[in-house]
């Protein structure tokens, strides 16, 4: 817990791995697509939280900022094709409850 | 800053299908595409024009034996092994497509923009060794694949198959993404070679690897077994694929397993494996999961009625067959999965292109609606036969060596249990690809069928045919010429990927 407050490395590690863990069962738990992808973007976020505390460890390496910067960029993308996948799911079955896509299955 | 001619050399290849994918929305901006032809017309002549230029820069640079690198990007032997690779199988989809996407009277320049994306993501993934390169190539190839599997966007299926994708597709790039974090933390290098001479550095003095490196290199897999679609991290494969256009799944099982085993290659047993004990267990990790995945994929495959359905676990296992060649882990092994996957895109465009050429759509892919087709097209019917015999590992067709050679290195390297296993396991693969054939030849289309043939006749479908025949002759060839094959194409690009780490 002193860590958080002091900001060291253990304590954003622990945060990262946290949130981490929480969205990737965020995605399998929940039942709604759009909490699956809030699920996703955590995942996302945690691994940036992680890079920049090694980022800072290592005295604020440059290599380390630069990935952060390309995985927002990603991210972005990322959210644009999810919501339009979301929209277009819905307008077929108008709901996004993942267990109602059952379409496909043998 | 401006580029050298060596390093824009290394950057051309992709540089030509990334313009002509940004080119490509200008021409869809036009609504009436539905209905003027020579402006599709024109954006399909811009996409194989940019893939072919690509292709022929490829090829130029590799009878050259030019390697050029710019900044991260590494056009080496390796690299341009993949570039052809996904070229290739990027111009048979994109030709498949045209026929395809007439039949569902659903024409989008944006798809052939999107398939270019995804082309040059593939390239950039498997011609790099730092991870922020190649978790960008694994985005750029997964994100507009995910929107092409949803592209008919009318089908309920295909926006289903394309949300699932999505969904997990986004869940292994978040553990990829961790994982190269973790190594980078661990090591404080971003490239792979780096990565691994810091943490053997680490490693020697204690002989025990710390647990961080153990996590981030397991993340890392998964991300990679993900796109290779092994098991258990298969469950997208079936429902992508069917919901996806029949090219565009063709595309997707033979090019995103091709780099991401060519990637796989770069990572794990050159450069993570630098460490001793990571290698070894990644290499413990295959064996398991190869044998799942063989036996997972042609168990499931046989009960589907679907085709297509069939395909994709057929896909599956063959990712199975593929792995282990990581299993045996010699320079043969690799150099025999290599080649396996050169046959592996001959054999699978030419599946995936049967069902495109007989104008099968929307869910008439079941084994009944292939009755009787073989013998009312011989010559579509018997290339397409060849493709189903190679995948059933039939010789003298390049399935056969391709699984002969892999199957002879892990005999040789000791793993016989496993080898066993593969040889049963494509025995079983018999099954369901010979009943391909019997419903090709040997069945009499049903009353219902000939009904729906006269209600709605299929569109021609004159180029989807012929890739299927050149995917037959590819084929052939990896059959009766697979010495010349092996000796200058697949030889010098695996030598490639040892020369880089010395």
């Amino acid at each position: 817990m002193e860590g958080l407050v002091t900001g060291n490395l253990q304590g954003y590690l622990a945060v990262g791995f946290l949130l981490f863990v929480v969205g990737l069962c965020t995605v399998l738990v929940r039942r709604t697509l759009l909490m699956q992808f809030m699920g996703i973007e955590l995942m996302l976020n945690a691994a940036n939280i992680v890079l920049l505390a090694f980022a800072r460890a290592r005295g604020n390496d440059v290599q380390g900022t630069i990935f952060y910067l390309f995985i927002i960029g990603v991210a972005a993308c990322e959210a644009a094709v999810g919501l339009a996948l979301v929209i277009a799911f819905h307008r077929h079955r108008q709901t996004t409850d993942a267990d109602r896509a059952d379409l496909l299955k043998q | 800053m401006n580029p050298s001619m060596s390093e824009f050399a290394a950057l051309l290849p992709l540089l030509l299908p990334a313009t002509a994918a940004c080119l490509l929305p200008i021409a869809a901006l036009d609504r009436d595409q539905a209905s003027q032809k020579w402006i599709r017309g024109a954006m399909f002549l811009i996409t194989l024009l940019a893939l072919g230029a690509s292709f022929y820069y490829l090829t130029k640079l590799w009878s050259a034996g030019l390697q050029p690198t710019y900044g991260q990007l590494r056009m080496d032997r390796l690299a341009q092994f993949a570039g052809i690779f996904v070229t290739v199988c990027g111009s048979l989809a994109a030709l498949q497509c045209w026929d395809h996407l007439h039949q569902e009277g659903f024409f989008k320049g944006e798809t052939l923009s999107l398939l270019l994306f995804s082309v040059t993501g593939m390239m950039l993934f498997a011609s790099t060794t730092n991870l922020l390169v190649m978790f960008l190539g694994l985005e750029l190839l997964s994100l507009p694949l995910y929107a092409l599997t949803a592209t008919v966007r009318e089908r309920p299926e295909a926006v289903e198959g394309g949300m699932k994708y999505f969904i997990t597709g986004a869940v292994a790039a978040a553990c990829f993404l961790m994982g190269s974090v973790l190594l980078y933390g661990l090591t404080g290098s971003l490239d792979l070679n780096g990565i691994g001479a810091q943490a053997l550095a680490m490693t020697s003095a204690s002989g025990a690897v710390d647990p961080l490196l153990l996590a981030g290199s397991a993340l890392l897999l998964m991300g990679f077994l993900f796109k290779v679609s092994a098991a258990p991290f298969h469950q997208w494969t079936p429902d992508a694929y069917e919901g996806a256009p029949h090219p565009i799944a063709g595309f997707m099982s033979v090019a995103t397993k091709g780099v991401a085993i060519i990637a796989l290659l770069r990572a794990f047993p050159v450069a993570l494996g630098q460490v001793p004990v990571l290698g070894a267990k990644a290499q413990a990790a295959l064996a398991v999961l190869a044998a799942l995945t063989m036996v997972v994929g042609n168990l499931t495959a046989l009960s589907q009625n679907s085709v297509k359905r069939m395909l994709a676990y057929s896909s599956i296992s063959h990712a199975g067959y593929l792995l282990l060649g990581f299993v045996a882990g010699t320079d043969r092994a690799y150099s025999a999965m290599l080649f396996y996957l050169v046959v592996y895109l001959a054999m699978n465009m030419g599946a995936f292109g049967l069902l495109t050429a007989l104008g099968l759509v929307g869910d008439r892919t079941t084994y009944a609606d292939l009755r009787g087709a073989g013998w009312k097209r011989p010559s579509l019917g018997i290339a397409a036969g060849l493709c189903f015999l190679s995948l059933a590992g039939i010789p003298p067709t390049g399935g056969f060596y391709g699984k002969y050679m892999l199957f002879k290195e892990l005999i040789g390297t000791g793993h016989v249990a496993l080898a066993i296993l593969g040889v049963l396991a494509s025995l079983v693969s018999v099954y369901y690809y010979l009943r391909v054939l019997v419903a090709l030849f040997l069945e009499k289309p049903t009353e219902r069928q000939e009904r729906d043939d006269a209600e709605r006749p299929a569109v021609e479908a004159p180029l989807a045919g012929a890739t299927v025949l050149v995917c037959a002759v590819l084929v052939l060839a990896g059959g009766f010429v697979q010495g010349p094959l092996m000796d200058k194409f697949v030889q010098p690009a695996m030598e490639s990927a040892r020369a880089f780490l010395r």
